[in-house]
């Protein structure tokens, strides 16, 4: 049994208004749920809009005024230190204060985007927090520092080489070595690393990926034996709990993904039976194409990076032929974690979730 | 399955200068250039004793290999004809081309592995150490 | 033991074993000792331990086939090394033993239909080798550079394991060490059962009638020839002169076409300690990532620390004024790529071509990578990757450097280890034998070498090129009794 720090005064919770942010949010202000907490949770959201939405969040599983947890939207950018305004202000009285750090962009519109929000945004909360005398931060990561595995059997130790996939995964190295330098000046911080996740909250493209699967329009590239691990949302949320909480040394980094990867074939043929028990209209046809194509769009990706642009589709076309699958193993064993929900289950919670919000697939 | 049912393999085609092909000179001349190149301060003496065993090694390859060294060397020692020595192993020190460099590469793992066995103390410039 | 003029060779003889490394010896012994008359014949020349300094070039010279400067043309090309000496590559190796792992027995049954190779029968075998050969682990600690492997890996959490070898000690000081090669071992027992062994030979060529060999031209180092006519022949050469020889005679049905290796590429490490040993090799492996990436330590003398450094000599080259706290480690693959050795008529020696696939290239790459960081682990204050253009690695975010500037081309790969050019297997449409050695369409023409394996086994060969040799000598025994 892992030993445990008790709930934090304040949590901090950047990127609240996005995927995992809004999950985040959601589990730790239901009243009804395991990772509720009293006390006060300061979200960082980028725009006003994104403020209400996630009050919204947050009252859809029944939080109120009464129950208990705070919650304070701070409108900021972590792009600059003043960028942050009030997040850390006035924590002095407060109490245990932790930061779970979700904010980063993915798929950016700008290249510069990448190393503005990602690198020096985790530069600007990190010595902010611990100017502030946070007691433990949580920093989401993801698999692309490490880069893809070497062929499908391989898997990712909880320790691996860098091997930054293009411009998103030299940002989120950057991302952790430069945490790993307030490690050095005394931040207790831990690091996440969750591959390609799914679940409730998700973004547009993850329901243009449910689309293409429906119309048998996602290319499923060589063979399709190649692995991807993927976490479901409540797995991720209860591993970022659990680094969070359980003590353990500072600097550590975890794998956190469902229990075990998927093969591409497996992923498609998941998500059309889900996608056909929900009563929508699956195609039976399969768009499958050579590997080579996924090896042309990487490398149009890498020389189109290089030159500053960025294309959402080619950039996904050119991953898409490769094993990125990871080892949980030492998570389960300093954290406890342990990952309920797996692929069928979650992809069909994904799909209701679509259709409650009345979202197209 | 069937096996062929000769006897005797086809007869065997006579090179008469295959044994002594590459010819010592021109793989003794090569080798002193890349090691003065890479080696500058080796003294005289002991670049001739890795020039003389890297000329035996090279001599001692398989013969694919030594007939395939042997006409990169021919090559070599042409334009070195044309453009200098010097030169030419300089620019081929730096910028490899291709096979050229698996023969740069032999006699550079040759040389390296002479040196400093017999004078460990050996500077990286090659210059007798102590 | 010494070298013959063809005058002495007999000129007839029941079994004829080509070739006294691992393969031949046993075969030698097993046969020798079950009463039947067997001449060996050896290519290289007899040299006694002691004679040659380890890992030297004196040793290179004398002891491995063309001074130790032997390669497989491709992009890139690998260098590889042969043993060419009384006791074959056994006199060479790091002496490390390792068994046949389960999952490669039972792929090389399911896989390529071998009979007859259960797990119980081959392990006995086994017993019996590391009875013979004294398999046992050091006493007392392992050398620095061995720890540092093991100490590395453990702050990973990585899998490793302190390997035994064939050797036995007269005290608790490892340098008491006696290797346990083939011309301590298997092949006095040979001589002593009558076998006669014959070195400074080439077996040229066996001259068949139908599906019968029934004669060895043989030549020596001067040229001279003579024939040795047998009842039956163990072609022993080694992965690459076995299917040469048998292409030679005549015979290619999948003979010379699967070659198979362990792939392997290298790092020089710094320590603040002076660890260095320029004689022995560390016996720790990391086997986190079996079957298919291992690492170990390699041979690290001042002449090979100068040539591990020499691919990026510009930057690399201060370290070797440091070589006493240098040592040299590997990353091994068992390659899925396949090669080739082709015997040219008039070329006295073969071609040998090997591709290396992109996969093998990028867990390579990854591998090496590993690699380095246990070594960061183990306290390495350095790492130099030997490949042209490599950064010098000091902290973790240099590995991303290294990766990024890692392309094959641009690597120095080598192996040790070789087989699967003359397969065993159940199906005679895709082996070049059957399960016990035998080539296909012949009577009397055994292979009993690493050829024999039919694909890389992921670890140290030696063991199952004995076992399986041993194996197939006694089911020799069993169906022809003299």
């Amino acid at each position: 049994m892992t030993a445990r720090r008790a709930d934090p005064d304040v949590t901090v919770v950047t990127g609240a208004a996005g995927w995992l942010g809004r999950a985040l949010i959601a589990a730790l202000s239901d009243p009804a749920g395991p990772h509720h907490r009293s006390g006060e949770i300061r979200a960082l959201v980028r725009h006003r809009c994104d403020a209400e939405l996630v009050v919204e969040t947050a009252t859809a599983v029944g939080h109120t005024a009464s129950s208990g947890t705070r919650l304070v939207p701070v409108v900021g950018d972590v792009r600059t230190e003043a960028g942050l305004g009030d997040l850390f202000a006035d924590l002095a009285d407060q109490g245990a204060v932790d930061v779970i750090h979700t904010a980063g962009v993915i798929h950016p519109r700008t290249l510069s985007d990448l190393v503005e929000v990602n690198a020096r945004g985790t530069e600007h909360v990190a010595a902010a927090a611990r100017a502030a005398g946070a007691r433990r931060f949580v920093h989401v990561s993801s698999n692309s520092p490490i880069g893809t595995n070497p062929h499908p059997d391989d898997r990712f130790r909880n320790d691996e080489p860098y091997h930054p996939y293009l411009g998103y995964g030299r940002s989120k190295m950057l991302a952790e070595l430069r945490l790993q330098d307030e490690v050095g000046r005394g931040l207790d911080a831990v690091i996440v690393r969750p591959p390609w996740f799914y679940g409730r909250y998700q973004p547009s493209r993850q329901t243009s990926f449910f689309t293409l699967v429906r119309t048998g329009r996602f290319p499923v590239v060589g063979d399709g034996r190649q692995r991807r691990s993927m976490v479901y949302v409540d797995n991720l949320v209860q591993g970022v709990v659990l680094a969070e909480l359980v003590h353990t040394p500072p600097g550590r980094t975890w794998w956190i993904a469902d229990a075990d990867p998927y093969s591409i074939n497996e992923i498609v043929a998941t998500v059309k039976a889900a996608l056909g028990d929900a009563g929508f209209d699956v195609a039976n046809r399969q768009l499958r194409l050579p590997r080579a194509v996924s090896r042309v769009a990487y490398a149009l990706d890498a020389a189109l990076q290089r030159s500053g642009r960025y294309n959402t589709q080619l950039h996904v076309l050119g991953e898409i032929d490769q094993t990125i699958a990871c080892d949980i193993t030492v998570a389960r064993r300093e954290l406890g974690y342990s990952p309920v929900v797996g692929l069928a289950d979650g992809m069909a919670a994904s799909i209701a979730w679509c259709v409650e919000q009345g979202i197209e697939l | 399955m069937k096996q062929e049912r000769g006897e005797s393999d086809p007869p065997t085609i006579v090179l008469p200068r295959m044994a002594a092909f590459p010819p010592p000179r021109l793989i003794a001349a090569f080798s002193d250039r890349v090691i003065a190149n890479d080696l500058p301060a080796l003294p005289d003496e002991r670049r001739a004793d890795v020039v003389a065993f890297a000329v035996r090694r090279i001599a001692g390859l398989p013969t694919f290999m030594r007939l395939g060294v042997g006409a990169v060397a021919l090559a070599v020692g042409a334009a070195g004809r044309l453009v200098g020595p010097d030169r030419l192993v300089a620019v081929l020190a730096q910028r490899p081309i291709l096979v050229v460099r698996d023969y740069v590469r032999l006699v550079r793992s040759l040389s390296y592995a002479y040196v400093w066995e017999h004078w460990p103390a050996t500077a990286p410039d090659g210059s007798a150490g102590e | 033991m010494s070298d013959r003029a063809p005058a002495e060779l007999p000129d007839h003889v029941d079994v004829l074993v080509i070739g006294s490394g691992a393969g031949g010896a046993t075969t030698a012994a097993v046969l020798a000792e079950a009463g039947r008359d067997v001449l060996v014949v050896e290519e290289g020349a007899m040299v006694r331990q002691g004679d040659v300094v380890p890992f030297s070039l004196d040793q290179m010279d004398r002891q491995y086939r063309a001074g130790g400067v032997t390669a497989a043309i491709g992009r890139p090309s690998i260098a590889y090394t042969e043993g060419c000496c009384v006791g074959g590559g056994t006199e060479i190796n790091s002496g490390l033993y390792r068994k046949p792992p389960a999952a490669v027995l039972d792929r090389w049954r399911r896989h390529h239909g071998v009979a007859d190779l259960t797990e119980a029968a081959l392990f006995d075998i086994c017993d019996e080798v590391e009875r013979d050969l004294s398999v046992q682990r050091m006493p007392g600690a392992a050398i620095g550079a061995s720890e540092a492997l093991r100490r590395g890996a453990e702050r990973l959490g990585w899998a490793n394991e302190e390997i035994p070898r064939w050797m036995t000690y007269t005290s608790a000081d490892v340098s008491s060490g006696r290797r346990q090669s083939m011309s301590e071992t298997y092949l006095p027992r040979a001589t002593s059962a009558g076998a006669v062994l014959v070195s400074g030979h080439r077996v040229d060529r066996l001259v068949r009638r139908h599906d019968r060999a029934v004669a060895a031209l043989v030549s020596d180092r001067a040229g001279r020839t003579s024939t040795v006519r047998f009842r039956d022949v163990f072609v022993c050469g080694g992965a690459i002169q076995s299917p040469a020889l048998l292409q030679r005679s005549g015979l290619r049905h999948r003979i010379g076409r699967s070659l198979a290796i362990h792939p392997t590429v290298k790092l020089t490490a710094r320590f603040d300690d002076a660890l260095n040993v320029p004689d022995d090799v560390p016996v720790h492996q990391v086997t986190e990532f079996t079957p298919d990436l291992s690492f170990g330590g390699s041979a690290s003398s001042p002449g090979l620390i100068a040539l591990a450094l020499s691919d990026h000599w510009s930057r690399f080259g201060d370290a070797i004024e440091e070589w006493r706290h240098l040592a040299i480690y590997y990353a091994a693959i068992t390659g899925e790529g396949r090669g080739r050795v082709t015997a040219v008529p008039g070329l006295r020696d073969p071609v040998v071509t090997y591709r290396l696939t992109r996969r093998d290239a990028a867990l390579l790459n990854r591998g090496l990578a590993r690699l380095a960081l246990v070594m960061l682990e183990a306290g390495a204050t350095a790492v130099y990757p030997s490949f042209r253009n490599a950064p010098i690695v000091t902290a973790r975010r240099d590995l991303a450097t290294m990766q990024a500037l890692f392309a094959i081309t641009r690597v120095s790969v080598m192996t040790v280890h070789l087989c699967s050019t003359v397969p065993m297997g159940g199906d005679p449409a895709r082996s070049a034998t059957d399960s016990h050695g035998l080539v296909h369409g012949t009577q009397n023409i055994y292979v009993n070498d690493a050829a024999l394996l039919p694909d890389a086994p992921g670890v140290n060969p030696q063991a199952s090129v004995m076992a399986v040799a041993i194996r197939n000598a006694r089911r020799f025994l069993d169906r022809a009794p003299s």
